[in-house]
């Protein structure tokens, strides 16, 4: 496969691996909302959730663009 | 070290300790698909100027969440809560190099603890007595004093930077000096970033008030920064990366404050993510098209327009008290006019910014193109001199007419540097020097001046390699590219210039964290389409004897092909080694030995001095003796061109030659 064949693959992994997050957020919401409002150690919850949907998602998001070719200019002298 | 994080854990475990005991709360915000649409596309705006300003988006993103009903103390812990892991990733990065002053940051990050726990006691207690409204009160008027500092200071700076091209920024003043100066017995504290003792009494109201304005609009940086510079006398960047540590110790403990009593609704810190992470690429890289006297005017302009949507909003919660009375037509037009001039100031930027980066890329795009037809239509060299020059480069394989240099500022470059400027000299080949400036939008939102630090220090670092060339009558060009995979950009760079040859230096990785990690050697191996040399920090192409690797497959043969080159511009012998490991040791010695001395009559014909060895063991390890032993300085080989799952399953003689050898080893690519 080639390097642009790839990193489209690599793209579309992590987007459905973000999407599938966000699914399991959506899905378990009201268990995951109950939970982490009970106070005390509970807080733990969102503090997993937010490390891992930022690690997938920021991943997912920087390969996106990449991929279509925004990036920062190059210097050339 | 060790103390240091033991310190931080005691620091983030300080809120547990101090726990507030359970309150209760109204129910859960009831989610809408608009309001998930609503949240996404603010999400996406916070992040792109976010990404654009250098600085958190949220000034946007609570103010969003507030108007379309969220309770404000709601709105503020999920925005702390949506931030803090990037802060924390950028954070490690800069501490690797070295640019965090982890005491300071400890330090201040300890009394920024004691401000958020203050700030999240006054915010529930606020709640608890006056309710959502009056909290929604508390919140919007610190957001209206802070939103017209900054905003007016911003339109006040970027117009003096369009005059005058400077920044009122980080200009150290005396009060700094006079701070330092002041010696209270028993609280005095050396700080490396400082290279001075200064007084923790002065640390202190800087944390306390940081985390204090963290835990009220979740974002505390504004202070943080500016009073390390101007109070303490730190660096701009020193400042700015040790903010970075501040703001996840902030970050954790506001969200740990906040989630203990239940204040966090993950639902919204993770859309709001969703849309910010997509939104701050777009913006950093915008950012990298704007001057700098715009970034301070968007940032003006939206704080501005903010400021005056809350201010009618301010007027709907001051009715809700019971203070005044409006009748209800007024506060539907409040509420229109509020949600109006905020879609305003989230089109105003949008729009600003993303008309920068699409005239930005198309000015580039036009510079690069405009570039390339005038290398295309510069006189060609004259045909005596192509055959007096490039006689022996008649292969694409042994030319080396467009070297490719691959260097940063480690020691592990410097022998790549040096003998890409050798091999030019030796071929009259032309030289290109790039570097690869990992940036990570994500992580550059956080702290812009520390990347364009990068890229001025990479640029100055290209410059010396350029001034080096020059004395040694090389034609030498320069290029920064940015992006997240370094290997992907060094075959961008290859491929835009139609390179000969990658000339890489080698880092230190071995063994299992080289399976582990891959490297980016290893990966331009992999893709590039042509050769790759790859020099060891300490090893020198002499000229002395050049070690040919051979094994009967049509790579060899390309590589005999490019060694003969060499040899002949460096005026080397070359050894040619075939290997023989394998159950089958005797029928493939002797194809071993046919296959030496179908090379060893070409390269005689060429006339180079050649000798030639069957030897059998491992290949890689076999090589790397022999290479030693006969004192080579340059090990000449094909690539099976395996990548990905085949390279880590097959492995690769050339990955363990690369790793392995003391001297410079040259994959040769077809």
């Amino acid at each position: 496969m080639n390097t642009t064949g790839k990193a489209v693959m690599q793209t579309i992994v992590l987007a459905v691996i973000s999407i599938f997050l966000y699914f399991l957020l959506y899905y378990w919401s009201d268990y995951i909302m109950n939970w982490s409002r009970q106070g005390g150690w509970y807080f733990v919850i969102p503090v997993v959730i937010a490390f891992i949907f930022s690690f997938a998602h920021g991943t997912f998001a920087n390969h996106f663009w990449d991929m279509l070719g925004v990036k920062a200019k190059s210097v050339k002298k | 070290m060790l103390k240091q994080l033991v310190f931080l854990i005691f620091l983030l475990g300080c809120p547990l300790v101090i726990a507030t005991e359970a309150i209760p709360l109204e129910a859960v915000f009831l989610l809408q698909w608009e309001h998930v649409l609503f949240l996404l596309i603010v999400g996406l705006v916070g992040g792109l100027v976010s990404g654009f300003i250098g600085s958190s988006g949220a000034f946007i993103l609570t103010p969003a969440m507030m108007l379309i009903g969220i309770p404000a103390i709601v709105a503020v812990a999920s925005n702390i809560c949506h931030k803090f892991p990037k802060s924390l990733v950028s954070a490690l990065k800069r501490i690797k190099h070295g640019l965090v002053d982890i005491r300071l940051a400890i330090v201040i990050g300890i009394s920024a603890e004691i401000g958020i726990l203050c700030g999240v006691y006054l915010q529930i207690h606020i709640r608890n007595i006056f309710g959502n409204t009056g909290s929604n009160i508390y919140i919007t008027i610190i957001f209206l004093l802070v939103l017209a500092i900054l905003g007016l200071y911003n339109l006040r700076d970027s117009q003096k930077m369009r005059k005058t091209g400077e920044s009122e920024l980080f200009k150290i003043n005396k009060l700094a000096q006079k701070v330092r100066s002041i010696h209270i017995p028993g609280t005095m504290m050396y700080f490396p970033s400082l290279d001075t003792r200064i007084s923790v009494l002065f640390t202190i109201p800087i944390g306390f008030f940081t985390g204090l304005l963290a835990s009220n609009i979740a974002v505390g940086g504004f202070i943080a920064v500016p009073a390390m510079i101007y109070i303490l006398g730190a660096g701009g960047l020193m400042a700015s990366a040790t903010q970075l540590l501040i703001a996840f110790i902030i970050g954790v403990g506001g969200t740990v404050q906040y989630a203990i009593s239940g204040f966090v609704d993950i639902r919204l810190a993770m859309i709001i993510l969703a849309g910010s992470l997509l939104g701050i690429h777009l913006g950093a890289i915008a950012a990298t098209y704007a001057k700098d006297y715009l970034i301070k005017l968007v940032t003006g302009i939206l704080m501005s327009l903010i400021f005056f949507s809350l201010s009618v909003k301010m007027l709907i919660y001051i009715n809700d008290t019971g203070h005044i009375k409006l009748v209800i037509e007024t506060i539907t037009t409040l509420n229109y006019v509020s949600f109006n001039l905020f879609n305003l100031a989230l089109i105003s930027g949008t729009v600003i910014i993303l008309y920068t980066l699409i005239s930005g890329t198309i000015k580039y795009n036009k510079a690069q193109r405009f570039m390339e037809e005038e290398l295309a239509l510069s006189p060609k060299i004259d045909e005596d001199d192509i055959v007096s020059n490039s006689i022996t480069q008649l292969s694409p394989t042994g030319r080396f007419e467009k070297i490719l240099l691959v260097t940063d500022r480690s020691q592990a470059t410097i022998g790549a540097t040096r003998e890409a400027i050798r091999l030019a000299q030796r071929t009259d080949g032309k030289l290109i020097a790039m570097s690869v400036v990992m940036m990570n939008p994500e992580h550059a939102s956080l702290a812009r001046q520390l990347i364009e630090k990068e890229n001025d220090d990479t640029l100055s670092h290209l410059e010396q390699v350029r001034t080096e060339a020059t004395k040694a009558g090389v034609s030498c060009d320069i290029s920064v590219r940015h992006g997240i995979e370094i290997y992907q950009e060094i075959i961008n760079e290859a491929e835009q210039n139609h390179v000969d040859v990658i000339v890489m230096g080698r880092r230190g990785m071995t063994g299992l964290m080289r399976l582990m990690m891959g490297s980016n050697t290893a990966k331009v191996i992999g893709h590039s389409q042509c050769s790759v040399l790859v020099v060891p920090r300490t090893s020198m192409i002499q000229g002395s004897k050049i070690l040919l690797a051979v094994d009967g497959s049509r790579y060899s043969d390309i590589a005999a092909s490019a060694a003969m080159s060499i040899a002949k511009h460096i005026h080397a012998s070359i050894l040619v080694v075939s290997v023989v490991y394998s159950d089958l040791k005797e029928k493939r010695y002797t194809e071993a030995v046919q296959e030496i001395k179908r090379v060893e009559s070409f390269l005689t014909k060429e006339g180079i001095k050649v000798t030639g060895e069957v030897l059998s063991g491992r290949p890689a390890e076999v090589l790397i003796e022999i290479a030693e032993a006969k004192g080579v300085d340059l090990i000449v080989m094909g690539s099976h061109g395996r990548t990905g799952l085949d390279r880590v399953m097959l492995g690769s003689v050339s990955d363990r030659v690369i790793g392995y050898a003391n001297c410079a080893v040259l994959v040769v690519k077809f």
